[in-house]
């Protein structure tokens, strides 16, 4: 790290109005794209790498950056207004955020959201500016062994989002990872539970189970009780949460900012799991887990830190190994390379005057986005107050486009009906579909890791015990799930005596 | 939820079992032992146990209380919404995204009873064109055309 070189760039994209106008461009656009269902920050920075052909590759950088980074932060506004995350990695973010703005509290939710995303994202960022190289070393250990425990680590979180049954979470877990091994099989090839479809041999895709859980499902209970619903005014004065509400915060999201980095910084994991895993904790770790998925603010900074975090984090593999973090990262690489710039440690040698600037413009990002999403945090807001009966229809129309521009497939809209339906009744008999997410996202990597690890040692499962990092995150994942068990039971207890003695005090 | 609880678990038992038997025509495809067939299998076994545990909880009186129930005027609702919904995807082929769109809009509109015909007129033409342009102009993404457009 040349620390003059490093200031020299921070001086030069700071100072430049043209640098900060394209972050905007870029920002504003991340925003839209992540807002509406079904596109993701991957598809943005994929629409936009075209536009940036003509641009000098540090400007055209910028903007992707901030595509990036918008994109993240953008999917938690729907998530909050509609229920329906505009990007997986805000469907953490939909358990409380949509709670509070069905009370009226929308816009504090929109406010702590966008406070947590920028947060999140500055931490990544200056992690990813100074400790890239050494974070960098630990993600490359990771095998097979490694991967499967990291995962394994990740489906822990399903007891902390199983709501008032783990039993029924755990449930909903396993019936998510049966999903997943539709389609092809990852390792020899062969189809699966296809029936001769040829749609279904890429298996169930991921963007329309995500629509059909959490959008269908709200859109066809909104339908059911649209008669019936009293009407929610989201309050539109003073609408920031105030800062004694985010000092409360902090401690979760500091914790939530490192985890999310180093998640980010795994690759093959990304911006979603760190959400889930940094939701998980901050629930776990609560004082009263009991208060997590009824609307709290600590519920909206967990996860939104943790998945803006993450985007620094995934930049880490990228740009010092070559090696990208995710999927938007793997775009982004294709950016680099189309710009005759190689990513990985010669990078840092050879191209001095893109790698410093790129740090830079991670960091203005998050400020652009700061002020982007606060100056329109009373508009987002207002949204709720359109009547029911012109909005509901609109989110509909949003969860119809949302799964078919994915493949451009009539076939994914009617899988996401049906994921619809079926999560509208798991809704009604206490089933959670956040376990199911949590199994999409993670099951291809469990099992593929699992079967290669075991083919590794022949059959012995002390493989996974046996490698330092392995045993570690089995190690942290078994005593997440006991405590979280434990302490997750307690808190469903204490409410029951106090619902009881409610009921007891009414009586008498 | 005790009835409710014990239905499902029977399902989940019965789904877990099928799946069991099912990915055994997978069998032969394996490299070391550890074929398509493997995982599937390991999830059914652990849905059949937890299928059985759902169904003891619920026997032993421990199911979670029934929360809200479904509105069965409401729930019909819900159907021919989806039905509206099927004829929309039908339609988008026919007319075209925009046009379809706002035949969507404004029917789902009318049916949950917006009574305004300015405002289900207006919202329905200004939904469908914004996000046909956003689509078409901004983020250049083919969507269906038709007749129309």
């Amino acid at each position: 790290m040349q620390l003059d070189l490093l200031l020299a760039a921070f001086g030069k994209v700071m100072l430049d109005p043209m640098n900060f106008l394209f972050v905007f461009v870029g920002v504003t656009s991340g925003i839209i794209v992540g807002a509406l269902p079904g596109l993701t920050a991957t598809m943005g920075v994929a629409l936009l790498i075209p536009f940036t052909f003509g641009l000098d590759p540090v400007r055209g950088l910028l903007m992707l950056l901030g595509l990036f980074s918008g994109g993240i932060y953008g999917g938690s506004i729907s998530a909050i207004l509609l229920g329906v995350p505009g990007t997986p990695s805000a469907a953490a973010t939909a358990l409380d955020g949509h709670i509070m703005a069905k009370r009226g509290l929308a816009g504090k939710a929109i406010g702590m959201a966008t406070i947590a995303s920028f947060f999140g994202g500055t931490t990544g960022a200056l992690i990813m500016t100074f400790l890239s190289p050494q974070i960098a070393k630990i993600a490359l250990k990771f095998g097979p062994p490694e991967f499967f425990a990291l995962a394994f680590f990740g489906l822990g979180i399903i007891i902390t989002v199983s709501g008032k049954s783990i039993l029924k979470g755990l449930i909903s877990g396993i019936f998510g990872l049966m999903i997943t091994t539709i389609g092809f099989d990852p390792l020899s090839g062969s189809p699966r539970l296809t029936f001769g479809s040829v749609e279904l041999l890429g298996g169930i895709t991921f963007i329309p189970a995500l629509i059909g859980l959490f959008g269908y499902s709200q859109v066809f209970q909104g339908i059911e009780k649209i008669l019936t619903l009293p009407t929610v005014k989201s309050e539109l004065k003073n609408i920031l949460p105030k800062f004694r509400e985010i000092r409360e915060t902090f401690k979760t999201m500091v914790k939530s900012a490192l985890m999310g980095t180093f998640i980010g910084a795994v690759p093959g994991t990304g911006c979603d799991i760190a959400a889930f895993v940094s939701y998980g904790e901050a629930r776990r770790s609560s004082k009263t887990p009991e208060k997590f998925g009824t609307g709290i603010l600590e519920g909206v900074a967990a996860p939104e830190v943790g998945n803006n975090a993450a985007t620094g984090g995934a930049m880490i593999p990228m740009l010092t190994l070559g090696v990208p973090g995710d999927a938007v990262t793997a775009v982004l690489m294709g950016a680099l390379t189309i710009h005759n710039l190689q990513p990985g440690p010669l990078l840092f040698r050879d191209h001095p005057e893109v790698v410093y600037p790129i740090f830079a413009g991670m960091i203005l990002a998050q400020f652009v986005m700061l002020g982007v999403g606060l100056g329109g945090v009373r508009f987002f807001a207002s949204i709720i107050n359109i009547d029911r009966r012109v909005l509901t229809p609109i989110i509909f129309l949003l969860c119809v486009v949302g799964s078919y521009v994915m493949r451009f497939s009539f076939f994914d809209v009617a899988v996401s009906l049906i994921i619809g339906i079926i999560a509208y009744f798991m809704n009604y008999y206490g089933f959670p579909g956040s376990p199911i997410l949590l199994a999409l996202i993670l099951g291809p990597m469990v099992e593929q890791n699992m079967r290669r690890s075991l083919m590794i040692s022949h059959g012995d499962p002390l493989i996974f015990i046996t490698r330092p990092i392995s045993a570690a995150f089995i190690g942290i994942g078994l005593f997440v799930m006991i405590t979280s068990y434990f302490r997750i039971r307690k808190a469903m207890q204490r409410e029951g005596e106090e619902g009881a003695r409610a009921e007891k005090e009414k009586v008498d | 939820m005790k009835r409710q609880d014990i239905g499902v678990g029977v399902g989940l038992l019965l789904l877990s079992t099928w799946l069991f038997w099912y990915v055994g025509r997978y069998k032969g495809k394996e490299i070391y032992g550890y074929g398509p067939d493997f995982f599937p299998r390991v999830l059914a076994v652990m849905m059949a146990i937890l299928a059985v545990g759902l169904i003891l909880q619920a026997r032993a009186g421990h199911s979670l209380k029934m929360g809200e129930r479904i509105d069965p005027k409401g729930f019909v609702r819900m159907l021919i919404c989806i039905a509206i919904c099927i004829g929309y995807l039908f339609l988008t082929t026919l007319l075209g995204f925009a046009a379809a769109t706002f035949v969507f809009l404004f029917t789902l509109m009318t049916f949950l009873r917006q009574k305004g015909m300015l405002v289900r007129i207006l919202s329905s033409v200004a939904t469908s064109l914004t996000v046909w342009a956003i689509f078409r102009y901004f983020l250049i993404i083919p969507l269906p055309e038709g007749l129309l457009f």
